[in-house]
C-alpha cells in the first residue's frame, strides 16, 4: 500500500517535470526580444556572427512543430526536449561554448556552501525558540519570541544582508564577498578553516536570520497544537514528566509540519540566496539567474529554472517520504 | 558601442586594448598610418617574483577565453594580459611596438610590412613567429562567427609571413588607421588553434605570449594569474594577480578598505570622500581608454529612409525631425548641472561623438559653438518655430497636424535599467524640458527591449544611453545613412555629404588633413544634433598605497589593471 | 463591528493596526508631511549628497541631495499602492480558482489544483525578475506580475475552506432541495470563506510589499516613482555604504519592516479571531492549589474509600471571567466499587476527575476542597509525589481512545512507556511482557501490539487504552464515556470487560457516562451531577428504583425502563445552566417542575438521606437523617 503511494508520489514528480520543463520552454519563447542577439546584442556586431549563432543553437528552426518539411519533430522545443531527455541542458548564449549544466554545477555547489549551513543554523534554533516559546506560552519569552520571529520576517532579506554588510564590513572588518581569502597561505587546516568561516559568518546569518522567523512561527503553532492533543493529556496523566512529554510524545509530533516546511520553503530559499549572493557577491545559483536575466541568457534561465524545480520536486518527495517514516498514519495524500 | 554597467558588452576594436609596452622604450610616436617607428630597446632587470600577490576588485567576470568570441569588457582584460598584439597603445594614446617592433606601409598605401619581434616564445615555450602573427590576423578575418574582430581584419586582402620575422599585409585603399586595426590582434599560437574550431573553442588554457598566464579559474569568482617570467619584455615585479569579483560597488569598496584587496577598478563617486579619507589608499582619476560618452539620442529618421526591410517603424514624434526642436531640447540641458549631479562633479562637459580622450581628434575649436544652457532662448525657439501651447495645458502643440490627436511636444524618453544615473539625468530632463514646454514619458527597459525599440526599429522618441568609444574617432559613422538597415545608426540621421566626408577620412593617411574632415564631420553632427552629448565619463579606480607601490595613476588615461600598470608596480617595504 | 472591538482588545492586533493607519494616513498625507517634494527637480551642488541628519534634512540626504524624509514619505504611497493593488489581484485571482476548485471539485477542482502545484515548483521571485525584467519595469506591470503570480496561496486556503463548507450539513441540504449554485456559494459558501480571505488578504499584502522592494532592490523597480525599495537600491548602487551613510539605508528599510510588521501583526490577530485555534494547551504551569487543609474524615461506609472527593471546588477562567464548574461536590469510592457519575454535559463530572488529578485543562484552578486517593491529598503533592501518584493510585481512561494514544508511537510502546516509568527496574522484557499480557487480558492478540493505535479499529483502541489504564495496577480507575462513539455490541463487550476487570482486581472504578443504562449494568453506586454539584447520590438500586431529587426524577422518567416498556419517555424541558450565568439559588431551580420561593434565592445543602444516600434539594429537609 505504501509501496504504491511512493510509485504514485513518483510518477507525480516526473509529470510535474515535464510540465515545468514546457512551461520554461513556453516562457522563454513568449517573452520579447531576440535571444540570438543575447550577450551579442550591439548593433555594430558582425552581422555573420549573429546568423551563424541563430544556427549554431537552433533558433533558425520552427518553434513548435516543423511545418517547413522535414521531420515534424525538427523544432525548438523537440529539441529542446530531446536534448533534455538526454540529460543536456544546451550551451549558454552569454558564456559561449559553455555548457549550461556545467555551470549550474559550479553555481550550485556554492549556492549549497551558503544555504546548507544557514538552514540548519536557522531550523536547530526556530525549532528550539519554537519549542520554548510554546512552552512557555503567554510568557515574556513567548512574546519576545513571538515579536523577534514577526520582526525577522518582516525584514527583507536584502536589506539585512546590507546591514549585515555594513556593520560587518565596516565594524568588524569582515570579508564582504567572496568564499575565502584569494591567494592566502594557510599555515594550518585551523586558519583556513576559520578563514571560510569568517567568509561564511555574514551571509550565513542573514540567510538564517530571515529563515528563522518563519521555522519559529511554524513550530511555535504546531508545538501548541500538538500540546493540545489529548495524547498529550494522557502522558501527563502517566505521570510523565514535562520535559519527558516534550521528548517523548510532542517533539515529533510537532516536527511534522517543519518537515513539509522545509520543503517548500525552498523557493523562498532560491529567493533568499538569489538576495544573499546579490549582495555579498557570492558565485551561486541566485547570482547566476539575475546575471542570465541581464544578458537574456535564455538556456541557462531554463536550466535554472529546472534545476530549482527539480529541486523542489526532490525536496517535497523526500518530504513526503520522511514524512511517511515519520507518521505511521499517512497512508494516502 | 554600448555600455552597461554590470556587463559591459565591449567591442574590441572600438575599444582601446591597451597593450603592454616597457619603460624602456626608446622612440614611440603618434598613430599616424604613414611613419615607422623602430622599438624595443633596453630592457628593465625584472625584480625576483617573491610571492607577492596583486588582488584586484572588480564588478563582473569573463565569459570566455577565445579572443575571437569574447564580448565582454572583462573578457578583454585577460586577453590583454595573457595575449601580445603587433601594435600597442600607451597611456598618452600613442601607439607603441610590441610584437611588430616596426611597421611601414609601400608608397601606394597598399601594402603594410610589419617585423616582428624575435625570441618571443608562448607560455608553453614553443616560439613565437610571423606566422603565427599572420595566421592569427587572417583567423580574425575568417571566422565568420567571431563577432568583432573580423570588422578590424577584414581591410586586409592577403596576409603573409614570408620569413619568420615578417609579416605582410595587403589592403584594396589606403588605410589611415592601421595601427589602429592592429592594436586587437591578440597573437594565438597556430600550432594550437589550427586543430580547433575556433568559433566553439573554449581556450581554458589561454596559452599566449603576454606578461601573464592563466593559472586558475572559477566562473563568477575569481580569476588567477601568473607572472611570465620569460616574458620577452622582462618578468612582472610581482608573483601573481588575481582578480576577485565583487557584484556589488560598497562590498568592493568595503575590502579595499579593509585591506582584503589591493585595487579596484570601479566604484561609485560616492564613495571618493571615505576612500579619500582612509589611510593607505589612493583615488586616482582619469579617462577611459578611448572614451566613454553619455547620450541623448533623437528618433529623426525621415519616414523615406525608414528600413522597413529590417523591421523599421519608425514611430518617432514627428516634431523630432525638425532641427530647429532638436536645438532647441540642446538649450534646454545644463550639461554642468548633470555632471555635479549625477558624477559628483567628476566627468567632462561632452560635445560630440568624439571624447577629448581621443586628445588630437577631439573638436576642441568646436566647444564655444555648443548649445548655452538658456531655458528662454529654448523656448524662444520653439515659439518662433510656431509650437505653442494652444490649449493651455502647459505643453505646446505642433504647428502642423502630423503629431497625432492632442498635437502635444510629447516624447517617449527611454534608457537601459542597467545604469544607475540615467532615472537621474530623465528625472531631472523632464524637469527642464517641462519649463519650456516640452513633456516627457520617461520609462526605464532591459538593454534588450531597448535595442529592440531603437534600431533599426525607430520606434523610440527619446533614448538615454552611452558609448564606448575606440581609439580612432570611428564612432562618427553611426550618423551615416548606410548605417540605418543594419541597426547601427540609432538616430537615423541621413546626409549623403556627410557619409561622402566619412567615407574619403577613411582613406586619408595624411593626418593633418584626415583631422580637417573629422573636425568638420563634427561641426556638421554638432548643428543637427542627432545626439546630445552631456559628458564624457570619468574614470575613477582606487589603490592600497602600502601593498604596492609604483601604480601609474598620473596618464591621461587610467587603466591600472592594464598589463602597462600591473608590470610596473612593486611590492612596497 | 464586533471583529473590530475584539481586535482592538487583541493587543499585537491594534499594535498593527496602528502601524498600518499611521503608514496609510502618512501616505495620504504625504505632501503636507514631507519637507520637501521628492520628484520636484531641485539644483544640487556635491555638497548636498550623503549629508547626515541635520534639522533640515532629518534623515540626511540621499545620492542626489535629496531629502531623505521626504522620500520616506512620498514612498510610503508606492508601497502601499503596489501591496494593496497586488493583494487585490492575487485575492482575485486566487479567491476565484480556489472556489471553483473547491466548490466544484471532481476533475475541474483537481485539474485546477494540480495547476497550482506547479507553480508551488517555480521559485516565485526568479519568475518575477524574468518577467518584470522583459516586460518592462513599470509601476503597473510590477503590480501586474506581483499580483498574478502571487495568487497561489489565497488559492489553496480558499479551496480548503470551501471544501470544508460544502461539506457541511446545511450546504448539503440546500443542494439537496434544488439550491442553484449561487444562492449556495451566496448564502453559505462567502460568509464562511470571506472572512478567512480578510486575514489571508493582509498577509498577501505584506508579501506584495516585499515582493515590490526585492525587485526594486534588484534594478527592476519602476525608476520614475519612490518606493521605498527604489530608494535602498539607489542607497545600494551608489555606495551609501562606502559613504558611510547609513540613514539613507536603514531609514527606507526599517520602513517596509514598519509596514509589514504591521500588516503581519494585524493579518495574525485576524487569524487568531476569525479562526480560533484550540486553547488547550496541557503543559501549561499549574495554579496554585488552595492552601487550606479541609481534609475532614469522609463518611465512612464499610471498607475505605480509596478515593475521596471532598467539598471541591473548580473554576474556569474564560476571557477574564470566573465560572465555577464544580461547585462543592463530595463524593467517594471504596476499593472493589463500581460508581457511576452521571449528568448532562456541562454538569462537571469529568471535570471533577480531572481535578482529582490535577489534570484540568487551561484556566482550571482548583479553589477549594480536597480529594484523598489513598488517604493522600492529592492537592498537598510536589510535583515529584503527584508524578507517582498519577497512575499508580488512579489511572485515566479517556474521552475518545482515537486522540488519547499518541499516534506515531506503538501501542504496546505506550503501555511499555507507563510501566517502566513507575517501575524503573523493571527490565525491558519484562514490561513488555507485561504489556503484552495486558493486551491480552483485553482480547487483543499481544502481536498487534507493535501496530500503531489508527491499525486499530474504535473498539480494539478503548481496549488498548483500558489495557494502559491498567499498566501500573491503580487503585482506581477512572473511563470517561468509554463506549461512547462505538456501535452497540462493542459497547456491551467494553462494559463486560470492565466489570470483569474491577471485580477480578478487585478495583475502585468511576465511569462517567451520561447513560443512565450503562451506569444500572455496570455500577454499585450512582453520583447524579447537575450545574456543578451532586444531585443526589446513592446505590444504583435506591436511586433509580426510588429517586428523590426532582432532576433524578425527570432523568428515570427520560431512561426507558426495561421492565415497564410502555412508559412514555419525558424529556427535561429547558437547558442545562450556563456556568456564567448559573442561577443564584438552586442551580435546577429554573427547570424544576417543583420549584418554589426558596430555591430561588437559597441553595440547598446535601441532605444525608441514608448512609451513602444524599440528595440535595429543599423538599427533602425535613427527610435528613441527622447524626449518622
Amino acid at each position: 500500500m505504501r509501496g504504491r503511494l511512493v510509485l504514485r508520489k513518483l510518477g507525480w514528480a516526473l509529470v510535474t517535470l515535464v510540465v515545468v520543463a514546457t512551461f520554461n520552454f513556453m516562457l522563454f519563447r513568449v517573452l520579447p526580444g531576440d535571444p540570438a542577439k543575447a550577450g551579442l546584442r550591439d548593433p555594430r556586431l558582425n552581422q555573420e556572427a549573429v546568423e551563424a549563432a541563430r544556427i549554431r543553437f537552433g533558433l533558425d528552426k520552427p518553434v513548435f512543430v516543423n511545418l517547413e518539411g522535414g521531420s515534424p519533430f525538427d523544432s525548438q522545443f523537440f529539441r529542446y526536449i530531446g536534448s533534455l531527455a538526454e540529460g543536456d541542458l544546451g550551451t549558454s548564449y552569454a558564456f559561449n561554448n559553455r555548457a549550461v549544466s556545467d555551470l549550474l554545477g559550479r553555481a550550485l555547489v556554492n549556492t549549497i556552501w551558503l544555504v546548507l549551513p544557514a538552514q540548519i543554523l536557522a531550523i536547530v534554533l526556530g525549532v528550539v525558540m519554537g519549542l520554548v516559546a510554546a512552552w512557555k506560552r503567554g510568557t515574556a519569552i513567548d512574546v519576545g519570541s513571538l515579536l523577534f520571529a514577526l520582526f525577522m520576517w518582516a525584514l527583507p532579506t536584502f536589506f539585512l544582508a546590507i546591514l549585515l554588510l555594513f556593520f560587518g564590513g565596516r565594524w568588524l572588518g569582515l570579508p564582504t564577498g567572496g568564499r575565502v581569502t584569494l591567494g592566502a597561505t594557510y599555515e594550518s587546516g585551523w586558519e583556513q578553516a576559520v578563514d571560510i568561516l569568517r567568509h561564511l559568518l555574514l551571509p550565513t546569518i542573514g540567510f538564517a536570520l530571515v529563515l528563522i522567523g518563519e521555522y519559529l512561527l511554524v513550530m511555535r503553532s504546531s508545538v501548541m497544537e500538538v500540546f493540545g492533543e489529548d495524547y498529550i493529556q494522557t502522558a501527563k496523566a502517566k505521570g510523565l514528566s514535562t520535559i519527558q512529554i516534550i521528548r517523548k510524545h510532542a517533539f515529533r509530533n510537532a516536527m511534522l509540519p517543519i518537515v513539509t516546511l522545509i520543503a517548500l520553503n525552498l523557493g523562498f530559499t532560491v529567493s533568499g540566496a538569489i538576495q544573499v549572493e546579490t549582495v555579498f557577491s557570492w558565485p551561486g545559483l541566485g547570482k547566476l539567474t539575475v546575471d542570465a536575466v541581464s544578458q537574456r541568457d535564455y538556456p541557462v534561465l531554463q536550466g535554472t529554472f529546472l534545476l530549482l524545480a527539480v529541486a523542489v520536486i526532490v525536496a517535497n518527495l523526500i518530504a513526503e517520504l520522511v514524512y511517511l517514516r515519520l507518521d505511521p498514519r499517512v497512508t494516502e495524500v | 558601442m554600448r555600455t552597461r554597467t554590470a556587463m559591459t558588452v565591449m567591442l574590441a576594436g572600438l575599444m582601446v586594448v591597451g597593450a603592454c609596452g616597457t619603460q624602456g622604450e626608446t622612440e614611440t610616436t603618434a598613430g599616424d598610418g604613414a611613419t615607422t617607428t623602430t622599438g624595443g630597446g633596453t630592457e628593465t632587470t625584472a625584480a625576483p617574483a617573491g610571492g607577492s600577490t596583486v588582488r584586484i576588485g572588480y564588478a563582473g567576470a569573463p565569459a570566455d577565453f577565445n579572443p575571437g568570441v569574447g564580448v565582454l569588457a572583462e573578457d578583454y582584460i585577460f586577453y590583454d594580459l595573457t595575449y601580445d598584439t603587433p601594435i600597442g597603445l600607451d597611456f598618452e594614446g600613442n601607439f607603441i611596438p610590441e610584437l611588430a617592433t616596426d611597421w611601414s606601409v609601400s608608397a601606394d598605401g597598399l601594402t603594410w610590412t610589419m617585423t616582428i619581434r624575435d625570441g618571443v616564445t608562448f607560455h608553453d615555450g614553443s616560439p613565437l613567429t610571423a606566422a603565427d602573427v599572420a595566421y592569427s590576423i587572417s583567423l580574425y578575418r575568417d571566422t565568420a562567427d567571431f563577432p568583432f574582430l573580423p570588422t578590424y581584419a577584414s581591410h586586409f586582402v592577403t596576409v603573409e609571413a614570408p620569413d619568420p620575422t615578417t609579416v605582410v599585409l595587403t589592403t584594396e585603399a589606403p588605410l589611415a588607421a592601421f595601427e589602429a586595426q592592429m592594436v586587437p590582434m591578440y597573437v594565438l599560437p597556430s600550432a594550437i588553434w589550427e586543430g580547433v574550431d575556433a568559433a566553439t573553442f573554449t581556450n581554458e588554457e589561454m596559452i599566449g605570449s603576454g606578461p601573464f598566464k592563466l593559472a586558475e579559474h572559477s566562473q563568477d569568482e575569481f580569476v588567477r594569474l601568473e607572472a611570465n617570467q620569460d616574458y620577452w619584455n622582462g618578468a612582472p615585479n610581482v608573483g601573481e594577480v588575481i582578480f576577485q569579483t565583487y557584484t556589488n560597488s560598497d562590498a568592493r569598496v568595503q575590502a579595499l578598505i579593509n585591506g582584503d584587496i589591493d585595487m579596484i577598478t570601479e566604484f561609485p563617486a560616492t564613495a571618493i570622500p571615505s576612500l579619500r579619507n582612509t589611510a593607505n589608499v589612493a583615488v586616482a582619476d582619469g579617462n577611459y581608454p578611448g572614451g566613454r560618452l553619455a547620450d541623448i539620442m533623437f528618433d529623426m529618421i525621415d519616414p523615406a529612409n525608414c528600413p522597413t526591410a529590417e523591421g523599421g517603424v519608425c514611430t518617432g514624434h514627428p516634431a523630432l525631425r525638425d532641427v530647429t526642436v532638436r536645438q532647441a531640447l540642446a538649450h534646454a540641458v545644463d550639461k554642468q548641472q548633470l555632471i555635479d549631479q549625477v558624477l559628483l562633479g567628476l566627468g567632462e562637459p561632452g560635445l560630440g561623438l568624439v571624447p577629448t580622450s581621443l586628445g588630437n581628434w577631439f573638436a576642441s575649436e568646436l566647444v564655444p559653438e555648443d548649445y548655452a544652457f538658456d531655458l528662454d532662448l529654448a523656448a524662444q525657439m520653439l515659439e518662433d518655430a510656431g509650437y505653442v501651447d494652444t490649449d493651455g495645458d502647459g505643453i505646446r502643440e505642433c504647428p502642423t497636424d502630423e503629431c497625432g490627436p492632442t498635437g502635444d511636444l510629447t516624447f517617449r524618453l527611454n534608457y537601459p535599467t542597467d545604469n544607475d544615473e540615467h532615472p537621474r539625468v530623465a528625472d531631472t530632463l523632464s524637469g527642464w524640458w517641462g519649463e519650456i514646454g516640452v513633456a516627457v514619458q520617461i520609462q526605464g527597459l532591459d538593454s534588450d527591449t531597448l535595442t529592440s525599440v531603437c534600431c533599426p526599429t525607430f520606434d523610440y522618441d527619446v533614448i538615454l544611453w552611452s558609448w564606448n568609444s575606440g581609439i580612432d574617432p570611428d564612432l562618427l559613422d553611426v550618423l551615416n545613412c548606410d548605417s540605418i538597415p543594419s541597426g547601427y545608426s540609432e538616430t537615423g540621421h541621413c546626409d549623403p555629404e556627410y557619409d561622402a566626408l566619412q567615407q574619403a577620412q577613411a582613406i586619408e593617411t595624411d593626418p593633418a588633413a584626415r583631422r580637417e574632415m573629422i573636425v568638420e564631420l563634427q561641426r556638421m553632427a554638432l548643428e543637427q544634433v542627432p545626439y546630445i552629448i552631456p559628458w564624457y565619463y570619468p574614470r575613477i579606480q582606487a589603490y592600497r598605497t602600502d601593498r604596492f607601490t609604483g601604480w601609474p595613476d598620473q596618464s591621461p588615461i587610467l587603466q591600472l589593471e592594464d598589463p602597462l600598470s600591473l608590470t610596473v608596480i612593486s611590492p612596497a617595504g | 463591528m464586533t471583529v473590530w472591538r475584539k481586535l482592538l482588545r487583541h493587543r499585537l492586533g491594534a499594535v498593527g493596526l496602528a502601524m498600518l493607519a499611521v503608514a496609510v494616513l502618512v501616505a495620504i498625507f504625504a505632501a503636507v508631511i514631507a519637507p520637501y517634494d521628492p520628484y520636484e527637480n531641485v539644483r544640487v551642488s556635491i555638497d548636498d549628497i550623503y549629508q547626515s541628519p541635520s534639522p533640515q534634512h532629518l534623515l540626511g540626504t540621499d545620492d542626489a541631495g535629496k531629502d531623505v524624509f521626504s522620500g520616506l514619505v512620498y514612498g510610503a504611497r508606492v508601497s502601499l499602492l503596489v501591496g494593496f493593488a497586488g493583494a487585490f489581484i492575487s485575492l482575485i485571482v486566487g479567491g476565484v480558482i480556489g472556489l471553483v476548485a473547491g466548490f466544484k471539485g471532481g476533475r475541474l477542482g483537481n485539474g485546477l489544483m494540480r495547476f497550482t502545484d506547479f507553480f508551488l515548483v517555480i521559485p516565485e521571485l526568479a519568475l518575477q525578475i524574468v518577467i518584470v525584467a522583459i516586460i518592462g519595469q513599470s509601476l503597473r506591470n510590477i503590480i501586474l506580475v506581483i499580483g498574478l503570480l502571487g495568487w497561489t496561496t489565497s488559492a489553496r486556503l480558499v479551496r480548503a475552506q470551501t471544501l470544508s463548507v460544502r461539506a457541511r450539513k446545511f450546504v448539503e441540504r440546500a443542494r439537496a432541495v434544488g439550491a442553484s449554485d449561487l444562492y449556495i456559494l451566496r448564502r453559505h459558501i462567502f460568509p464562511q470563506v470571506v472572512p478567512l480571505m480578510l486575514a489571508n488578504a493582509v498577509l498577501t499584502i505584506s508579501l506584495a510589499i516585499l515582493a515590490e522592494s526585492t525587485l526594486a532592490f534588484i534594478g527592476l523597480g519602476d525608476p520614475t516613482v519612490i518606493s521605498w525599495g527604489q530608494m535602498l537600491n539607489f542607497a545600494f548602487t551608489r555606495g551609501a555604504v562606502s559613504a558611510g551613510a547609513w540613514w539613507a539605508l536603514v531609514a527606507p528599510g526599517l520602513a517596509i519592516v514598519w509596514v509589514v510588521l504591521g500588516v503581519t501583526l494585524l493579518g495574525n490577530a485576524l487569524e487568531d479571531l476569525l479562526n480560533p485555534r484550540r486553547g488547550r494547551h496541557f503543559l501549561e504551569p499549574e495554579p496554585a492549589m488552595p492552601a487550606e487543609e479541609t481534609v475532614g474524615p469522609a463518611a465512612e461506609r464499610g471498607a475505605p474509600a480509596v478515593l475521596a472527593v471532598q467539598d471541591l471546588a473548580v473554576e474556569f477562567v474564560v476571557a477574564g471571567a470566573r465560572m465555577r464548574a464544580v461547585d462543592g461536590t463530595t463524593f467517594s469510592v471504596r476499593k472493589g466499587e463500581a460508581l457511576g457519575l452521571v449528568g448532562e454535559s456541562g454538569s462537571g463530572k469529568t471535570t471533577a476527575m480531572l481535578a482529582a488529578l490535577r489534570l484540568l485543562p487551561p484556566g482550571g484552578e482548583v479553589v477549594g476542597g480536597s480529594v484523598l486517593l489513598g488517604g493522600q491529598n492529592v492537592f498537598a503533592l510536589t510535583a515529584d509525589e503527584l508524578r507517582d501518584v498519577r497512575w499508580t493510585r488512579m489511572a485515566m481512561v479517556f474521552q475518545g481512545a482515537m486522540n488519547a494514544l499518541n499516534p506515531v508511537r506503538t501501542v504496546e510502546d505506550q503501555i511499555v512507556e507507563a510501566i517502566s516509568l513507575h517501575d524503573p527496574d523493571l527490565s525491558k522484557s519484562a514490561a513488555q511482557e507485561r504489556a503484552a499480557h495486558l493486551l491480552e487480558v483485553m482480547g487483543i492478540d499481544a502481536d498487534r501490539g507493535s501496530e500503531y493505535p489508527h491499525q486499530f479499529s474504535g473498539g480494539m483502541r478503548q481496549r488498548a487504552m483500558i489495557a494502559l489504564a491498567l499498566a501500573c495496577d491503580p487503585d482506581v480507575i477512572v473511563a470517561d464515556e468509554p463506549t461512547t462513539a462505538l456501535d452497540v455490541m462493542i459497547q456491551a463487550q467494553i462494559l463486560e470487560l470492565l466489570k470483569k476487570l474491577q471485580r477480578e482486581l478487585g478495583m475502585a472504578l468511576v465511569l462517567i457516562t451520561h447513560d443512565l443504562g450503562v451506569v444500572a449494568e455496570s455500577c454499585d453506586r450512582v453520583v447524579v451531577m447537575y450545574g456543578g454539584i451532586v444531585a443526589e447520590q446513592g446505590t444504583v438500586e435506591e436511586v433509580y428504583s426510588d429517586p428523590q431529587h426532582p432532576y433524578t426524577k425527570l432523568l428515570m422518567e427520560a431512561f426507558p425502563d426495561m421492565e415497564d416498556p410502555d412508559r412514555p419517555l419525558v424529556s427535561i424541558p429547558g437547558l442545562p445552566p450556563r456556568l456564567d450565568r448559573l442561577p443564584p439559588g438552586c442551580r435546577f431551580a429554573p427547570r424544576c417542575p417543583a420549584a418554589f420561593d426558596r430555591c430561588q434565592v437559597e441553595r440547598p445543602p446535601s441532605y444525608v438521606l441514608s448512609p451513602g444516600r444524599e440528595a440535595s434539594c429543599f423538599l427533602l429537609e425535613s427527610r435528613q437523617v441527622v447524626g449518622v
